[in-house]
């Protein structure tokens, strides 16, 4: 039987990347961006949650949803044909399935992610947030304060509406602090930390080291190969030749594969905005590593 | 035990004590195919063989509990027992038995059911199947508005006839629209009640619709319109053309779980073989249906389907 793994993230922190180079492991030539395994490999699809509990998830509200979740995760990794096309994302025996979902317990009490019995472990990557915040502006179609603002939300989520059905399930992102937090403090299952940065000064050890948790060898020439073919910039470029399934739908325009840089931040936002997300997240950006900035102004 | 009301659906004359909205209501019966009341369901099923989140399969048996809302058990495709949690409404828990309830129990019956809306073209029926949040239900209102009788909302149940045309079921009267799309398609003047009180998705009244059973045409897969699928209508090949029909199955786990495998490989190679089978690619928006409902209609006349324009 498969073991499965989340691979944890708060958006725009480098899930899909991490995904990329999984996928060029095992490919002799770069992998089309356009053909990474859409499912079960990511939590929030509704198809793989329809498809288990038998129920319509567009009839029930996000709260029902909820309560159903872990059984349906539990049993994701007990049935072996969810798909009967059999794509999945993954590696040897282990299925990496994303997610953007805090670890967080349901009504019932129960983890959302099924806890033990769903998943052997979890990869949290994690980036620094002064990072996030442009990207993220730009998937959602937001400025940049309001999504400073998204991400010190305990309340905020992906597909939370209620007067359409959203594509996807809805998914509790918390606020970025609590998000990591809720990762790392939980106690059901191990959990490896990826840091983006590290991701971007040696993606092969990093893959490496990643996959060695899940109990995946593989060797360092394959990781290089595998680096070499999911660079930031041929990911970039796959995307501006032939789009991105994955994007966003559209509003801003914005691509997905934006700039991709560690440290970009400081182009990117004002020191006063800079100053307010690094006092609403002071604490997890210590534990991170993430230091704060020098020359910023007081958060107004 | 209340009072018995009388429904058809995929070709099956159904009793029950419960009111089923979406269903077409049709006069007293004499015998019906199916009974739906409301009894004590266990909440494990003695003897299961297979079990699911919250699903349990037994000989004959189908027992399924959505926690706050309904439990029912399904024997063998010819009863429907449910139990409504306590504190739950019944008007809300129709859905369910409409839905999943009355999909398990034509998966007993060994009906070939798949996850499709459907319209009538001429004399025929077209389908439109895909996963939830394709626009299967925006689609089929799209084309009654356009003068086309609703034939399936949500699955169509499919006779398969020795050497003859396949045909398809009517699943009821009804719609089932979510707001955005009775505000996107200017049906709100249509709209009944809520499907369910927490939910804004509301059953629509279609202009007309029809109860009795037709040859099918088509059967189009909706997929939405991001790289690497344009937009457009897509030919795909026979062996793709059957996967389509396969992974189309309203719960393609039933089909696995409850041995079924065989029955649909022979289906969707019929069906492959004896009408068209084609992938249609769209933006999940509604200001591109009045251009789709122009190509699939530029479709039906290229397949003499609709009479030509002079």
């Amino acid at each position: 039987m498969k073991r499965r793994f989340w691979l944890a993230s708060y958006p725009k922190s480098g899930n899909t990347w991490f995904r990329m180079l999984v996928a060029n492991l095992q490919s002799e030539h770069p992998v089309d961006i356009n053909r990474l395994p859409p499912m079960p490999g990511i939590a929030s699809l509704r198809e793989p949650f329809d498809t288990l509990t038998l129920i319509a998830s567009g009839l029930l509200t996000h709260e029902e949803c909820d309560l159903l979740r872990p059984a349906a995760y539990r049993a994701m990794a007990r049935f072996e044909e969810i798909d009967p096309v059999g794509l999945e994302d993954g590696i040897a025996d282990v299925v990496l399935a994303k997610t953007h979902d805090a670890w967080t317990l349901t009504a019932g009490g129960e983890p959302l992610l099924g806890g033990a019995a769903a998943a052997a472990g979890a990869i949290l990557i994690v980036r620094d947030p002064r990072d996030i915040v442009a990207s993220l502006a730009s998937h959602n179609g937001e400025s940049l304060g309001r999504t400073i603002d998204f991400m010190g939300d305990r309340r905020a989520s992906f597909c939370g509406r209620n007067d359409r059905q959203d594509p996807q399930l809805r998914q509790q992102l918390l606020g970025w602090s609590d998000f990591n937090a809720s990762w790392l403090d939980q106690r059901d299952i191990p959990v490896h930390l990826v840091r983006y940065e590290e991701m971007q000064a040696d993606a092969a050890g990093t893959l490496a080291r990643a996959l060695a948790f899940a109990g995946v060898a593989i060797s360092m020439e394959t990781a290089a190969r595998a680096a070499r073919f999911a660079r930031f910039d041929s990911l970039k470029a796959q995307e501006l030749k032939g789009g991105f399934a994955e994007a966003p739908r559209p509003h801003a325009g914005g691509n997905f594969f934006r700039s991709g840089i560690a440290g970009g931040w400081r182009d990117e936002l004002a020191p006063g905005q800079a100053a307010c997300l690094e006092a609403g997240h002071a604490a997890m950006m210590a534990r991170l590593g993430y230091e704060p900035g020098e020359k910023t102004r007081k958060c107004a | 035990m209340g009072r018995m009301r009388s429904y058809r659906v995929s070709g099956l004359r159904v009793a029950s004590d419960l009111v089923l909205p979406s269903l077409i209501p049709i006069g007293p019966l004499g015998a019906a195919d199916v009974v739906v009341r409301e009894s004590e369901v266990p909440e494990m099923l003695d003897g299961a063989t297979r079990v699911g989140p919250r699903w349990q399969i037994g000989e004959g048996r189908f027992v399924i509990d959505l926690p706050g809302i309904i439990r029912m058990m399904m024997i063998d495709g010819r009863e429907l027992l449910y139990r409504v949690a306590d504190g739950a409404d019944r008007r809300e828990a129709a859905i369910f038995v409409t839905g999943t309830g009355f999909g398990i129990l034509l998966h007993q019956r060994r009906t070939i059911l798949l996850h499709a809306s459907a319209v009538r073209v001429g004399d025929r029926a077209v389908l439109f199947c895909g996963p939830s949040g394709a626009g299967k239900s925006t689609i089929a209102a799209s084309l009654c508005e356009a003068g086309h009788d609703l034939v399936a909302d949500d699955f169509c149940a499919i006779d398969l006839p020795d050497m003859a045309v396949p045909m398809v079921h009517p699943d009821g009267r009804h719609l089932k629209l979510w707001e955005d799309a009775t505000e996107g398609l200017s049906l709100v003047y249509r709209k009944g009640g809520a499907v369910r009180d927490a939910i804004r998705k509301f059953y629509v009244e279609p202009r007309t619709a029809t109860g009795r059973a037709l040859p099918i045409a088509a059967i189009y897969a909706l997929r939405e319109a991001r790289p690497p699928w344009t937009p457009g209508i897509h030919v795909p090949n026979m062996v793709d053309a059957a996967l389509i029909v396969r992974r189309n199955a309203y719960r393609p786990l039933l089909v696995r779980q409850m041995r079924q495998a065989p029955l649909y490989f022979e289906a969707a190679a019929r069906l492959a073989g004896s009408i068209g089978v084609y992938s249609v690619a769209r933006k999940l928006d509604f200001a591109g249906l009045p251009a789709l409902i122009a190509a699939l209609e530029a479709h039906w006349r290229s397949l003499g389907m609709l009479e030509r324009a002079a």
